[in-house]
């Protein structure tokens, strides 16, 4: 195996942890909702399905108590900010905090516990070529993040859900005025991205590092809330912006043991470097965000 | 589990105990029978395994010789900075008198509080400063690393091995020289790839970067520095040979465990406590090894071909009479400029301060 075929293999492994965030974020902000509290969320999905799993649970049950906990965090977030109106970012930070703390707190019992990862799935055929192989030799939730990144292009982007979604994103009042419940679909659009943030935190802790640590999430939170930006709230552009974080933090690593004498740090920082970039050059297409971009995002609705 | 206090209910515990100290002092001085409260504050959490781990164990040892006369706090998770300086100014407020400050960025506040609390000793990680009631202290990783770089190259098939390691500072350089060194005594064409994480905590890129060296083909893999069992577990996952520091992590990885170098500090927490005891505590830099009975290798994998066991033992006992070193030159640099000329060996102070890798590091050392 060389580098090219560890970071293909790895890739899109290392890619679905921010995947699944990003994509729940995408949905609550498309809805007009900016949750900042994902990292939180994550973690205390992370915990909680680590829990279950170390119990005899099983992965189907960890994933599902790490949803619910993630749905409940965020409807304590749409509580506030939906039914308060509270400001929303500052709301969000504080849902991430108390994310963190839970997390924290519950896993204290399991610090350092490992528990057993599962097995990869192989497409046959496919999963034989040489170099490209490892990419279709994947475990069943890298699969199914796919399918569900597929799923909600389409929804989003050819059903009447979707269109509705946007709508109040774009305009609550006029969505308001034409008789749908703005914030009754912003909040399951939260309760969407609550859900997502808990499972992907899920995927980090029992099956892509299958151990729990007190902190183990080490800000991939943030970078799922980056993506969303980064892919200016359209999936395919989300996909593609994971898939290039995970690549580029596999092809750092790769790098180092290749022995390229390229300073550690320097690499250790590319994944970012690359994301500010990126960023950087789409945030200068105005157009490119006006199209796309969520204009009601972060702004609390009145009727 | 180990028994902790995190930040929260010591906060919560320590007010109820100064309360109860306060009533106390008003009632009578305080009394020579009060317990010594030792207090530990270390930047990562109590782990079953790990660098925290190693110190409480050390800590636990002096209550039990000690008995009622000592009681132990420990403060985990405190960030290095102005909060740990809070932290532990507040611990020896409510009547710390032996302060553990276990990881290197506390040093500054550590320090302060050893030149404002004569009564006060501070033992304190991986330092460099030095006072009258304040130790530095540090392990000699080194001398178990080149034993299990000598069962590293007898078991690599390729004859390449490999490291995760956290940050690219002296104590985790010498480390992973001695490694080198310790495998190219058994095989002078080992070599050893480097992944510096960059990063203390991140176990995820921990578990990537054994990979990425096992797609290198390095087929042992040394967890430099890591305080969760990331590595250790990814390592029996890929069928390959791995060992940690600190403590033992034999139970992640039945299979393909290589051993540990693992770090006993009960005998110096214990002489420390007992000179502080005894009023006759000096503070001096404290570089423990194999002969203090603080480095010790356990664990071995039952694997290891007997000869090459017998040359580990016998290294082993070499190093705890100090007829031998494993910077002993001649020793070249990895740019095969002469680090070490023939028949020098590197003083304590020259072992610590490190910063080049040896030949047969492929990885460049960052700046």
């Amino acid at each position: 195996m060389n580098a090219i075929e560890f970071i293909l293999s790895g890739m899109l492994a290392a890619a679905t942890p921010f995947l699944l965030a990003a994509l729940g974020e995408l949905v609550a902000e498309r809805s007009g909702v900016l949750n900042l509290g994902v990292e939180g969320t994550m973690a205390f999905g992370a915990a909680l399905g680590f829990i279950v799993v170390y119990n005899g649970g099983g992965h189907v049950l960890g994933f599902v108590a790490a949803s619910l906990g993630g749905v409940l965090l965020s409807l304590l977030f749409a509580f506030v900010t939906l039914g308060l109106r509270a400001n929303q970012v500052a709301t969000g930070l504080a849902i991430g905090i108390l994310g963190l703390g839970l997390s924290a707190f519950y896993g204290k019992p399991y610090e350092s516990f490992t528990v057993s990862g599962i097995g990869k799935i192989a497409v046959p055929g496919l999963s034989d070529i040489p170099v490209v192989g490892g990419l279709f030799a994947q475990d069943i939730v890298v699969w199914l993040a796919l399918g569900t990144t597929v799923v909600l292009w389409y929804v989003l982007a050819h059903t009447k859900l979707g269109l509705l979604l946007r709508a109040v994103g774009e305009n609550p009042k006029a969505a308001n005025s034409i008789g749908y419940p703005v914030v009754l679909i912003r909040l399951g659009a939260v309760a969407f991205g609550g859900a997502m943030a808990g499972i992907a935190g899920a995927y980090a802790s029992t099956i892509y590092t299958p151990l729990w640590a007190d902190g183990m999430i080490a800000g991939r939170g943030w970078i799922a809330v980056a993506l969303v930006v980064f892919g200016t709230w359209m999936v395919g552009r989300v996909f593609w912006g994971a898939c290039l974080f995970g690549a580029v933090s596999l092809g750092g690593i790769a790098a180092q043991t290749a022995g390229l004498s390229v300073p550690s740090q320097l690499l250790t920082s590319l994944p970012y470097l690359v994301t500010i970039i990126v960023l950087g050059v789409i945030s200068s297409n105005r157009t490119l965000l006006k199209i796309n971009g969520v204009p009601s995002l972060g702004e609390p609705f009145e009727k | 589990m180990t028994t902790s206090i995190t930040r929260r209910n010591f906060i919560a515990g320590a007010s109820v105990a100064s309360m109860a100290a306060a009533v106390a002092g008003r009632a009578s001085a305080a009394t020579a029978e009060d317990p010594l409260l030792i207090t530990l504050v270390i930047p990562s959490p109590v782990a079953d395994v790990g660098w925290g781990h190693a110190l409480y164990e050390g800590l636990l040892a002096v209550k039990e010789s000690y008995g009622d006369a000592v009681q132990i706090s420990v403060i985990e998770n405190i960030y290095e900075g102005p909060d740990a300086d809070r932290i532990m100014n507040k611990a020896v407020a409510e009547g710390t008198k032996f302060l553990v400050a276990g990881s290197f960025g506390y040093q500054n506040g550590a320090m302060q509080i050893a030149r404002r609390n004569p009564d006060v000793t501070v033992l304190h990680a991986s330092g460099f400063m030095v006072a009258p009631n304040f130790s530095p202290f540090a392990a000699q990783y080194s001398q178990g690393t080149y034993l299990m770089g000598m069962a590293a190259a007898a078991l690599s098939k390729t004859g390449k091995i490999g490291s995760v390691s956290a940050f690219a500072i002296p104590e985790l350089i010498t480390s992973l020289n001695a490694f080198v060194l310790g495998a190219q005594a058994i095989n002078p064409d080992v070599e050893l790839s480097v992944v510096w994480l960059n990063s203390w905590f991140d176990p995820a890129k921990a578990q990537e970067s054994a990979k990425a060296l096992h797609a290198q083909d390095c087929d042992v893999i040394f967890s430099n520095a890591q305080d969760t069992p990331s590595v250790v577990a990814q390592c029996e996952e890929l069928g390959i040979y791995s060992f940690n520091l600190n403590s033992s992590m034999k139970a992640y990885a039945p299979k393909t465990y290589l051993g540990c170098v693992l770090t006993d500090w009960s005998p110096f927490f214990k002489a420390s406590v007992d000179a502080h005891v005894a009023g006759t505590f000096k503070g001096a830099n404290a570089f423990l090894g194999v002969a203090d009975g603080v480095v010790k290798t356990v664990d071995w994998s039952p694997d290891i071909p007997a000869e090459t066991m017998a040359k580990i033992k016998e290294t082993e006992a070499a190093i705890a009479d100090g007829s031998f070193s494993p910077f002993t030159g001649p020793i070249l640099k990895a740019d095969g400029t002469e680090g070490v000329p023939a028949g020098v060996t590197l003083t304590n102070e020259e072992v610590i301060s490190m910063d080049w890798h040896v030949k047969g590091v492929t990885t460049p050392l960052p700046n």
